[in-house]
């Protein structure tokens, strides 16, 4: 097992890792930028470099100076967070040459599922539906076109080195074609470096569900069953629950083997999630794979009981996973809310400043994951989320109560935040009897305010 | 006759062993005690850990209860002075190569370009630029030690 371990990643993930070294008995190396120092996370790792500026680029970014801090630390591995470098297959080599353990899967099974289109490709070999789309990436015009009448409109034009909701465009007929294509090209080149393009079925209201799974580098493959992330504005998740609530359980199970088979064929280990959409009569569809932990991670710790950080971190140093997929089991429901430091009334306008006040709640099943504090400065540097509320409860109902009494008590002074928005959502019926769907929140619930 | 109050100055030894004493019942690192114009310093620990930073930024951290776990104090800059900040992460050299000498000393008169000191990162040596005009009075680190960025490395009397 490691001695030391380097967090490349700030805020709320690394309070998060490192708690978990801590109760693992293994030292941390802490790196903050400029904009980062005197964050009291910090203090709770044994030791912590300034890396640079404030921004990104200048600091959580710079490999060199992440590497060098884990040499003069001595760390003898790295867990990147999410965001950041998490999915940088270059940084996981650059770790790899200079024999530090990147906490995460290989740079090859990095790379190629980083590759949307590849991904799709190695969905369809491992008999994981996909929606229904081209082949390859659009080349041709004419070729598009006929592609685009066997997929059948409305179309969704996606860029293959996307994510986050860029280089997407939705064409609704053949004359919106070509358009969309030179549209979602030209956004995907600005946004990544790289302006190719695939076409898929665009799903009517879809929704969202995931499966978290965990390998181990000596062949065995979990799932730790499926998450809901439906509730999203401008493809951003606001709300997350396990298990999904409107999947009939051979689905469930069905999804999260598709999810199994997918990891398998990529040859992955360590933590990830496999992304599917799902339309109304329960048809899945594999969309992508996030070859890292990811933020919502908590939910799917609260009904398998598994920590899935340290699982990481044991997988990473070369242990065999302990448990087997009959041992996991998916107990009660738990849900997240993202509270973020953005102003709902002004189009969710981020909000930094200082927090005077913070009222943290709590209570039965109530879990709070958060670096901010009294005093804490809430910057525009960086993303917006400022901590995460989870709640675990038997029963949805019981959930979605509990959830939001602790938004209520939850009371940050100094900033506006997301969290009375959110309590809104949760009392809708829409919400509570599961009509919802990824656009829900943009098309139904802002609209009628 | 009354007993004279007793003396409570920080050099006090018996007032030096229940400082450690609490350090270690507290874990604490380090400790850093003024009264008037004296002060002590107690570092516990044998690695060489990085001094947490004199916190620049208008961003107060909430009122940790308990004891005076002070930065160490950085040298200030301050009207005569200038601080050669470190610009980047890794480890200080102070000469070229082993078999050379020392890039500056204490009295060196420093320009701008002139190279100070070597931070190696990765394998890659960079030559760092004193960036200002004066005369080096201190040198605040020892070759081969870790310096992160803004890490003060040199004291420079402005000409």
């Amino acid at each position: 097992m490691y001695n030391r371990i380097l967090i490349a990643n700030r805020g709320e993930i690394a309070l998060r890792i490192i708690r978990a070294c801590k109760e693992m008995g293994i030292e941390t190396v802490a790196v903050y930028s400029r904009a980062d120092k005197g964050s009291a996370y910090l203090d709770l790792a044994d030791q912590a470099f300034c890396i640079g500026g404030e921004r990104a680029s200048d600091s959580y970014l710079k490999i060199d100076r992440i590497i060098s801090a884990a040499e003069i630390g001595n760390a003898e591995a790295i867990h990147p967070g999410f965001g950041f470098l998490s999915e940088n297959a270059q940084f996981n080599e650059v770790c790899r040459d200079c024999n530090i353990d990147f906490i995460g899967p290989s740079p090859e099974a990095m790379q190629m599922l980083g590759d949307k289109n590849t991904a799709r490709s190695l969905a369809r070999k491992a008999d994981v539906p996909v929606v229904p789309g081209s082949v390859g990436l659009v080349t041709d015009a004419d070729q598009a076109v006929k592609d685009a009448r066997e997929i059948g409109y409305p179309i969704l034009v996606k860029a293959t080195a996307g994510g986050g909701g860029k280089g997407m465009r939705v064409a609704e007929n053949e004359a919106d074609l070509k358009n969309a294509v030179e549209q979602a090209a030209q956004e995907a080149q600005a946004a990544f470096g790289n302006g190719g393009v695939y076409l898929e079925k665009f799903i009517n209201r879809p929704r969202h569900v995931e499966v978290q799974v965990l390998a181990d580098q000596h062949g065995n493959v979990v799932h730790l069953w499926e998450r809901d992330c439906s509730t999203q504005r401008r493809h951003q998740k606001l709300i997350e629950e396990s298990p999904a609530p409107t999947l009939p359980p051979e689905k469930r199970e069905e999804i999260c083997a598709a999810a199994v088979r997918m990891v398998k064929a990529a040859d992955y280990s360590n933590a990830g999630t496999v992304e599917f959409i799902v339309d109304k009569d329960h048809n899945f569809y594999f969309i992508e794979v996030n070859a890292r932990i990811q933020v919502e991670h908590p939910v799917s710790e609260m009904v398998t009981g598994i920590d899935l950080i340290q699982q990481q971190i044991r997988v990473a140093a070369g242990e065999k996973l302990a448990f087997s997929q009959a041992d996991i089991q998916c107990k009660g429901v738990a849900m997240e809310c993202r509270i973020n430091a953005e102003d709902p009334d002004k189009n969710f306008q981020p909000c930094p400043g200082v927090i005077k006040q913070i009222h943290i709640p709590g209570g039965m099943g109530v879990r709070w994951e958060s670096h901010v504090h009294a005093g804490y400065s809430v910057l525009p540097y960086y993303d917006s989320m400022i901590g995460k509320l989870i709640v675990y409860q038997p029963t949805r109902t019981q959930a979605i109560a509990t959830m939001i009494r602790s938004l209520k008590e939850l009371r940050i002074e100094g900033i506006k935040t997301t969290a009375d928005f959110l309590v809104k959502v949760l009392q809708c019926e829409d919400f509570k009897n599961n009509k919802i769907d990824t656009k829900w929140v943009e098309r139904d619930f802002l609209s009628q305010k | 006759m009354a007993k004279a109050k007793e003396e409570t100055s920080v050099f006090d030894v018996n007032k030096v062993r229940e400082l450690i004493e609490l350090m270690e019942e507290h874990d604490l690192n380090e400790v850093d005690l003024k009264q008037s114009d004296q002060r002590i310093r107690l570092r516990r620990g044998g690695e060489m850990t990085v001094a947490p930073p004199v916190v620049r930024t208008a961003a107060p951290v909430s009122p940790t209860p308990a004891a005076p776990a002070a930065a160490a104090p950085a040298p200030a800059a301050d009207d005569n002075h200038d601080l050669i900040l470190s610009p980047t992460i890794g480890t200080y050299y102070s000469r070229p190569k082993p078999t050379a000498k020392d890039f500056v000393k204490v009295g060196d008169k420093v320009t701008p370009d002139t190279i100070v000191c070597l931070v190696e990162a990765m394998k890659m040596f960079n030559e760092i630029p004193a960036g200002v005009s004066g005369t080096i009075v201190e040198i605040l680190v020892n070759s081969e030690d870790a310096v992160h960025v803004d890490m003060p490395l040199f004291r420079i009397s402005k000409n």
